[in-house]
């Protein structure tokens, strides 16, 4: 295979967001160590601006249809991969704001800490765009080295260290499982890229490197059985890490999840549907009973996340291109619900100083728009109409039932009721319970703005999802070529600027 | 106005629950305001849009239909034939009601009015759903408001799992038993509701979905479904099971009934009354509504399951409400107990019956309404809904006895009252098919007969215990208001039901025939069917086509 590494100014084109954003890390590095004096926050909004740059760059992409493939067919701009790059960019921004708060309570490297979140972001934007094997790997280490310094950043505090070395220790460990995956996967076919693969015969050899890449990317998202690491790392991370853990790592995986699956193993189909049932069985379903018996609610959306990702794979099952549009909506959904629910308990624990549901209690009395917006964001999650959450669990059903998935699809319904059980517990805290203490919870300008967004896309999504779903559906055209294996997986170069 | 009513009715209190957010909290006066306004429009367009409805012109009326997912083959697909629109008027009715019950509540006013208005939304937009989706969407919103309206300002339940006969013996209700967990309080009841509820949605999803892939027709528009989709054999046979447990459920069909009498008695009493009066019945329509419609087929075969369970329905809930000593026990479950009536009314598949059945649905909405309007008021006054202890209010609360009485004649069915009418349309139109369910169903009214005024008696008369001596009267207007307008509408139409009737057959005539094959004999009262008569006549000539074709095969 030939590198071509020499690059034209429409090649760089593709990559301005990545650009963008690297070049503001550094003036957020810098401004950082250049300014001493300048309150951390300013840092903060200085983020979002950028990030708010990247995002109106890749809205443009979107908008004019660029696409196209630079290094040998490693990093493709398609649809799929800006809207990814777009959800995460979102993402990182949410986290950002509410983060501010949150940033005091570290007694060093407050902005470092912004440094490090964009640094995340950066890389797992390249993970959306990750065409092959070698740039997969690439990607999603660089991605979460900075997740690894993040989860142990409350140096003092014996939770996160460990949540910190239990995420590195298995991190590693699921390197080294890809890694070898790949290896596998080179050795059998000769080809990296995802398309190429797609012609190869399905050899042993092939399909036990590919059950390994599908282990490393399992860890990513936190589906059973490679969950382990998920409850204690949520519990121990600072909450906005974990947040921000919750969300964008699993978007960028699914973008690789979608890539090789519907691209590289379209042919087979058959075989990985049980692999992808199972999976999704256990997740959703190990994730929603364990969910019942927690206390803690950082704990408490783990095991929900755990189950949201059960639901996820219940669209990779069904393997169509109905079922990736369902995955992109559901993400979308997801991203508000979940980012808005980890905002509230941000906001809340940095006024009680914890964590435990028992001390939700009477929170309906202490701040009626916290609860509230609790409310609204853990019903999304049980997938409750008119919120997001339920449209984004019908796409998702609709599409397994297109396909004759009954088992999935009865478990799937049969979750939703475990589900609501322990929402619902977090809502009667929240509600019916008294207060022990009742003094008013203030809230932050940024708090407060990140929580109206997630409201407002967890209404709006839920009430008018059309205008998103014809953006998931555009998003994921590629996939409909996928009947056939010979098929290309990158649509041909399209620039504004006709070169 | 005109052709949006449906809009005005069903988005009058979303707007209503939107503009209270912005209400600040304290200002309690101007958040009943809002409330009543929101409401009020909603009646007004519901009043309007029961006369309004053309039944010489049947069919589906009012349409609405805007596109609102391509992709998933969902529209935003309002309208109402003549089984939606006397429910429509009734939620509106109780929803109007429940504002002033609850004028008094002072603990979060703001959000209890809140939960209220989308609770009575969302079942209005059951009822005038065309779009299997939205019908699922509108059903699954209703059943979340009641677990908040439930827990937090609901009240602890007494005694439940105690219950005397009349010689002291102790009885239970052994279905009930085995479903409760433990526990009396409130929060168990909301949980349990929800639950169960939402369990019931979850089947009825299946089934929806299922309809939706088998269809082959990319779409949940059940107009097009009643069409066009054909389901046969075992396929329908599972479809028809899902749809009717799972909305069963709701209605609730003995023995899927013990989540309603804990939840009854846990509510709030204007929740309560928009419990028992239209959240029930969303089970029958959804039946009516999706069974019926898309597989007439099924229903007619399968039909028979509910006229045997609705034995026990009507037989069971009125004997534990005979040993209940809780007012609230006590009509919830004679709620169930009178659903089963429904269910008889709709089992029997005749134009008699299944008329009398959606009567039915609005003449309990208003009697049971009253009841546990005026089981709320009791409540409040004395903080206790244990009959023992209860006696003698009479002296203290003479217009909530008599309208009491009132509201019990009508809930046993008084001629003059429209439960009457609907009560004898269900028994001479199931005479035919079931003679044995009308006896027991006449059997029933004797139960209720004797529990209704057992309570009576135990509340109103007797020596008073001097704990409850500052019990006072509704004597306020916005106290009286609900009763008298809940009073009038079951006396008015008890007495002209002649509009509310060429309604309600211009809905179900179509139905019955697409289900049963077979034109009504007795094409008596007037326009509704002399018009209908058109379309059955044509419908028959069809039927008679393919028998033809058939033979010659």
């Amino acid at each position: 295979m030939t590198f071509n590494l020499s690059m034209s100014g429409s090649d760089l084109l593709l990559l301005l967001p990545e650009m963008l954003l690297t070049v503001w890390l550094c003036v957020v590095l810098v401004v950082d160590f250049a300014m001493p004096r300048l309150p951390k926050v300013r840092l903060a909004y200085l983020s979002v601006g950028g990030l708010a740059t990247v995002l109106l760059n890749l809205l443009w992409f979107d908008r004019t249809g660029v696409t196209g493939t630079l290094f040998a067919d490693m990093f493709v701009v398609d649809r799929l991969a800006i809207f990814f790059k777009i959800l995460i960019v979102i993402a990182t921004a949410l986290v950002i704001l509410v983060s501010v708060d949150y940033v005091r309570r570290f007694r060093f490297f407050k902005g470092e800490y912004y440094f490090l979140i964009l640094m995340s972001a950066l890389g797992m934007m390249f993970m959306a765009s990750a065409n092959d094997l070698l740039s997969v790997f690439i990607t999603l280490e660089f991605s979460t080295f900075g997740f690894y310094v993040l989860v142990a950043y409350l140096r003092d505090d014996v939770a996160s260290n460990e949540a910190g070395l239990k995420f590195f220790i298995l991190g590693v460990f699921v390197a080294g499982l890809l890694a070898y995956g790949i290896s596998l996967v080179f050795g059998e076919t000769g080809k990296l890229v995802f398309s190429d693969i797609a012609a190869a015969p399905p050899t042993t050899g092939l399909i036990i490197g590919f059950l390994l890449i599908f282990g490393a990317l399992g860890f990513k998202i936190g589906a059973v059985p490679f969950h382990s690491w998920i409850p204690d790392t949520y519990h121990g991370a600072p909450t906005p890490v974990t947040a921000f853990l919750s969300i964008a790592p699993k978007g960028a995986a699914f973008a690789i999840l979608l890539r090789m699956f519907l691209v590289s193993l379209a042919t087979l189909k058959p075989a990985w549907v049980l692999l992808m049932v199972g999976v999704s069985i256990l997740s959703m379903t190990y994730g929603n009973v364990v969910a019942i018996a927690q206390k803690n609610i950082k704990r408490l959306l783990a095991y929900s996340g755990i189950a949201q990702v059960g639901n996820i794979l219940i669209g990779l099952a069904a393997g169509t291109k109905m079922g990736g549009d369902a995955i992109l909506f559901y993400l979308l959904t997801y991203l508000f619900a979940n980012l808005g629910a980890f905002a509230v308990v941000i906001a809340v624990g940095n006024l009680i100083r914890s964590d435990e549901i028992e001390d939700y209690s009477g929170l309906n009395r202490r701040s009626p728009f916290l609860a509230m917006a609790m409310l609204v964001f853990l019903l999304s999650l049980a997938g409750v109409p008119p919120l997001a959450g339920f449209i984004g669990k019908l796409y998702i059903f609709v599409a397994a039932i297109n396909e004759g998935l009954y088992t999935l699809l009865v478990v799937g319904l049969l979750n939703i009721v475990i589900s609501m059980y322990y929402y619902l517990i977090v809502v009667k805290k929240m509600y019916i319970n008294e207060p022990i203490d009742r003094t008013p919870l203030p809230i932050s300008t940024p708090m407060k703005a990140a929580i109206y967004v997630c409201l407002a896309g967890t209404l709006i999504l839920g009430v008018y999802p059309q205008p998103f779903i014809d953006w998931a559906v555009s998003a994921t055209l590629m996939f409909s070529q996928f009947t056939a294996p010979a098929a290309l997986a990158v649509p041909p170069t399209v620039l504004p600027f006709g070169g | 106005m005109g052709q949006y009513a449906l809009l005005y009715i069903l988005f009058a209190p979303f707007l209503g629950a939107i503009a209270l957010l912005f209400v600040p909290n304290r200002q309690v006066l101007q958040v009943r305001l809002i409330a009543a306004a929101s409401a009020g429009i909603s009646l007004l367009a519901s009043i309007y849009l029961f006369f309004a409805f053309d039944p010489v012109k049947g069919g589906y009326q009012f349409i609405q239909r805007f596109e609102w997912s391509k992709e998933l083959g969902i529209s935003f697909h309002l309208g109402v034939d003549g089984i939606g629109t006397p429910l429509v008027l009734a939620s509106a009715i109780l929803l109007f009601a429940g504002v002033f019950v609850s004028w008094h509540i002072k603990d979060r006013a703001k959000e209890f009015y809140i939960f209220l208005l989308i609770l009575a939304a969302a079942t209005i937009g059951v009822f005038m759903s065309l779009d299997l989706f939205f019908l699922y969407f509108f059903y699954e919103m209703s059943v979340l408001p009641m677990y908040l309206l439930l827990g937090v300002w609901g009240s602890h339940t007494k005694g439940y799992l105690e219950m005397t006969d009349p010689e002291g013996l102790k009885k239970r209700d052994s279905v009930g038993f085995f479903f409760n967990f433990g526990s009396n309080s409130k929060e168990y009841a909301a949980m349990k509701l929800t639950l169960f509820l939402s369990a019931g949605a979850i089947l009825a999803l299946l089934g929806i979905l299922l309809i939706y892939k088998f269809s082959g027709l990319h779409t949940f528009d059940i107009l097009v479904l009643r069409e066009q989709a054909k389901f046969s054999g075992n396929l329908a046979t599972v479809i028809w099971l899902l749809i009717f447990f799972g909305f069963a459920s709701i209605a609730p069909l003995w023995p899927l009934h013990s989540w309603s009498p804990v939840g009854h008695a846990a509510a709030p009493a204007a929740t309560s009354m928009l419990h028992a009066g239209v959240l029930m019945k969303l089970g029958h329509f959804s039946i009516i509504r999706v069974a019926f419609e898309i597989l007439p087929d099924a229903t007619r075969e399968l039909m028979p399951i509910a006229a045997v369970l609705c034995v026990f329905s009507i037989i069971y809930g009125g004997f534990v409400a005979f040993y209940a000593k809780d007012t609230k026990y006590v009509i919830g479950y004679s709620s169930s107990s009178h659903m089963g009536y429904v269910f008889l009314g709709m089992a029997a598949l005749d134009y008699i019956s299944l008329s009398g059945a959606v009567l039915y649905m609005f003449a309990h909405a208003m009697a049971t309404g009253m009841l546990f309007a005026m089981a709320g008021w009791v409540y409040d006054q004395t903080h206790t809904r244990d009959i023992p202890s209860l006696g003698g209010l009479v002296n203290r609360m003479p217009f909530v006895a008599g309208c009491f009485l009132i509201a019990c004649m009508a809930s046993v069915g008084m001629p003059g009252t429209v439960n009457f009418i609907a009560e004898v349309m269900i028994l001479v139109g199931s005479w035919n098919k079931y003679p044995f369910q009308v006896i027991v169903a006449v059997l029933g009214i004797v139960l209720t007969l004797a529990y209704l005024f057992r309570m009576m008696r135990g509340l109103f008369y007797g020596p008073m215990d001097s704990r409850y001596s500052h019990a006072h009267d509704a004597v306020a207007m916005v106290d009286r208001m609900p009763l008298l307008l809940m009073i009038a509408c079951s006396i008015i139409f008890g007495i002209f039901p002649g509009h509310f009737y060429n309604v309600i057959r211009a809905g179900t005539d179509p139905l019955v025939a697409r289900i049963t094959q077979v034109v009504p004999l007795a094409a008596g009262n007037g326009d509704a069917l002399g018009v209908t008569r058109d379309e059955l006549k044509r419908q028959a000539d069809n039927l008679s086509s393919i028998a033809r074709h058939e033979a010659d095969e």
